[in-house]
């Protein structure tokens, strides 16, 4: 296998398709080439680009783990042109995949108390780095998840949180804007979660994913409740075509959110800036 | 080493350039446009070397329009299509020479685009300072001319009758080595005539374009919002002035299927100003085009990548000024951003 061209895509196959809910699957995948599949690693926080036949590509966050080698998690919400043909495909089907790129969550962080806050399929990347951090191992602080969901219907990763509640110094909560039937959880944005949870602000290290205006609204929260700026991780999401800094498009106030980011950490230069801007 | 050239000896020089590689030259069509040309025969057109080439060399090493892969009707397997020829560019001028050292950054630097850098080491530089700097020119603000210190791998004076050569890169050591008929060594008459050249080629440019204030103003945040509106609002959403800019490298990916079965992945060129250069899947847009569809591609011209590579990105060649019909090229923006007055 060669390397040279960072844009070249590698056929993978699609061994399995999960619904996670009516608008997100997970598409598990691996690379056809069973000696590249081998090698090929990652780390939480990264991303994919994927290619479907005459759709062109798209990036797609990994949620899976590298601990747990063999295949590649993409778990993808339908959004645009080319999630939209990834819904039309089953199970053994053959896509283009190239990566990994971005920088990823700062693995030396698992030690810590990790306190992560997800919205909709921004659950996608820090489920990567909640069953990394898991897969290491005890010891290590404890795990608090915070994930909003428009409703109970629309709760994705239902085996993965179902796994997460079992485990020991776990604590998960789900909350939702709108209550259905059989829903006795709470209702509300995913900033009042904050609320009810028991955290040493100094001593713990916020992840935050989901949708802008979220993001926002948690950064804020998490500030006032005493977390440093230096202990707040946070993605970015922009329109990117190539991964490898050239194209242009994910380039924001002077970065390259697909090198220096998705992972942004909140104390970096400009970093606020850059997060009032969604 | 220094030498000159006599100008009567130019064309049978190209000719001898030719024997190895395709010729690129600025020549006259007939409708009277100046272009980069690939020249078949140097007697039978008319090579231009007193006007500006309407386009830079930047097609040339990054096409408007590529093919990057290749992929089969019944296997999704991309295969590489990558092919460059031997070029010599004879007689671009020093700013379009200064684009293409700053294309070497974005698509060498780093990880590597095998597309760029299979053209570029197949490329060599013959330039041609500017005596006479061209209406819009301002190289000399932007530090990227009128005559140049390195790039090329010969540098051409004009000095009337004969053309003064410096060798740059190794590559015009060997092509001076090998056509050593063409060139004598340059005297100190030669020298003389070509420090007085490029002295008084400083004198000429017709426009004063403060490049280095306005870096300084975006730097402290002295460009207020107002420029910013006034310039997008009169943006016009073309995207020629990132087409015809020899440092605008943004480009898009795109596959189309072809007849037969399988298809293709295309590098196309893009432009910041475009309404869909950063919509996301879904339809939502992180940047205002309204107030600010020119923002990002001055500010990347003239301060991120002031930041990121230590000089501004603008090379002063002007080509947007005659492109742009809104009146919003970056001497504009430059203009308005170094006004002392509030604007």
């Amino acid at each position: 296998m060669t390397a040279d061209n960072p844009l070249l895509p590698h056929p993978a196959v699609i061994l399995d398709i999960i619904d996670e809910n009516p608008h997100i699957k997970t598409f598990v995948v691996a690379f056809r080439d069973e000696m590249f599949n081998r090698r090929f690693t990652y780390e939480p926080g990264q991303f994919m680009m994927v290619s479907i036949p005459h759709r062109g590509e798209a990036p797609i966050s990994i949620s899976s783990t590298p601990t747990r080698p063999g295949t590649v998690h993409l778990s993808v919400r339908r959004a645009g042109k080319l999630t939209g043909a990834m819904f039309g495909l089953e199970k053994g089907a053959v896509i283009g995949l190239r990566g990994p790129y971005g920088r990823p969550f700062p693995i030396d962080l698992i030690g810590r108390d990790l306190l992560f806050v997800a919205g909709g399929i921004g659950l996608a990347p820090l489920r990567s780095m909640i069953n990394f951090s898991l897969d290491q191992g005890g010891g290590h602080g404890k795990k608090i998840i915070l994930y909003g969901s428009r409703s109970p219907g629309e709760i994705a990763f239902a085996h993965d949180i179902a796994a997460w509640r079992k485990r020991q110094g776990v604590c998960c909560r789900l909350t939702v804007d709108e209550a259905g039937p059989g829903w006795d959880g709470a209702v509300g944005v995913v900033t009042e979660l904050l609320d009810g949870i028991e955290v040493a602000a100094d001593n713990c290290v916020a992840l935050v994913c989901g949708p802008a205006v979220m993001i926002r609204f948690t950064l804020a929260k998490l500030v006032r409740m005493g977390f440093a700026p230096a202990n707040i991780w946070t993605t970015l999401e922009r329109h990117m075509k190539c991964g490898v800094g050239t194209c242009g498009h994910c380039h924001m106030d002077g970065r390259l959110i697909c090198k220096e980011g998705p992972v942004y950490n909140l104390a970096e230069p400009g970093g606020e800036a850059a997060l009032d801007k969604g | 080493m220094s030498f000159i050239l006599q100008k009567d000896h130019l064309n049978s020089f190209a000719r001898k350039l030719m024997k190895t590689a395709r010729l690129v030259a600025p020549v006259r069509n007939r409708y009277g446009d100046t272009l980069l040309t690939e020249v078949d025969d140097p007697y039978a057109v008319a090579i231009d070397l007193d006007s500006q080439a309407q386009e830079s060399a930047k097609p040339f090493l990054f096409p408007q329009l590529q093919t990057l892969f290749t992929y089969g009707k019944d296997d999704y397997l991309f295969s590489e299509v990558n092919e460059a020829r031997p070029t010599v560019f004879l007689g671009l001028r020093s700013c379009d020479v200064a684009a293409i050292l700053y294309m070497d950054v974005i698509f060498l630097k780093d990880r590597k685009d095998p597309y760029y850098k299979k053209r570029r080491e197949n490329t060599v530089l013959i330039s041609l300072g500017c005596n006479d700097p061209f209406e819009n020119c301002f190289c000399l603000a932007a530090k990227s001319g009128p005559f140049l210190e390195f790039g090329f791998d010969l540098q051409l004076t004009d000095l009337g009758d004969r053309f003064y050569v410096e060798t740059g890169r190794a590559k015009g050591d060997l092509i001076v080595d090998e056509w050593r008929q063409f060139f004598r060594p340059a005297g100190e008459e030669d020298d003389k005539a070509r420090y007085q050249a490029t002295l008084e080629a400083r004198g000429r440019f017709k426009r004063q374009v403060l490049v280095d204030v306005a870096v300084r103003n975006l730097e402290a945040g002295l460009v207020p919002d107002t420029v910013w509106r006034r310039l997008s609002s009169r943006c016009q959403d073309c995207g020629g002035c990132a087409y015809i800019c020899p440092t605008c490298t943004c480009y898009n990916l795109v596959d189309a299927a072809v007849p037969g079965g399988g298809g293709e992945r295309r590098r196309v060129w893009d432009a910041c100003t475009f309404a869909g250069f950063t919509m996301m899947a879904g339809g939502h847009n992180p940047v205002d085009m309204e107030r600010e569809r020119v923002k990002r591609r001055f500010q990347h011209k003239l301060l991120h990548d002031v930041r990121r590579h230590g000089r501004p990105s603008c090379v002063g060649c002007g080509r947007c000024v005659g492109m742009c019909f809104g009146g919003v090229d970056i001497v504009k923006f430059i203009e308005m951003a170094t006004r002392e007055e509030g604007i």
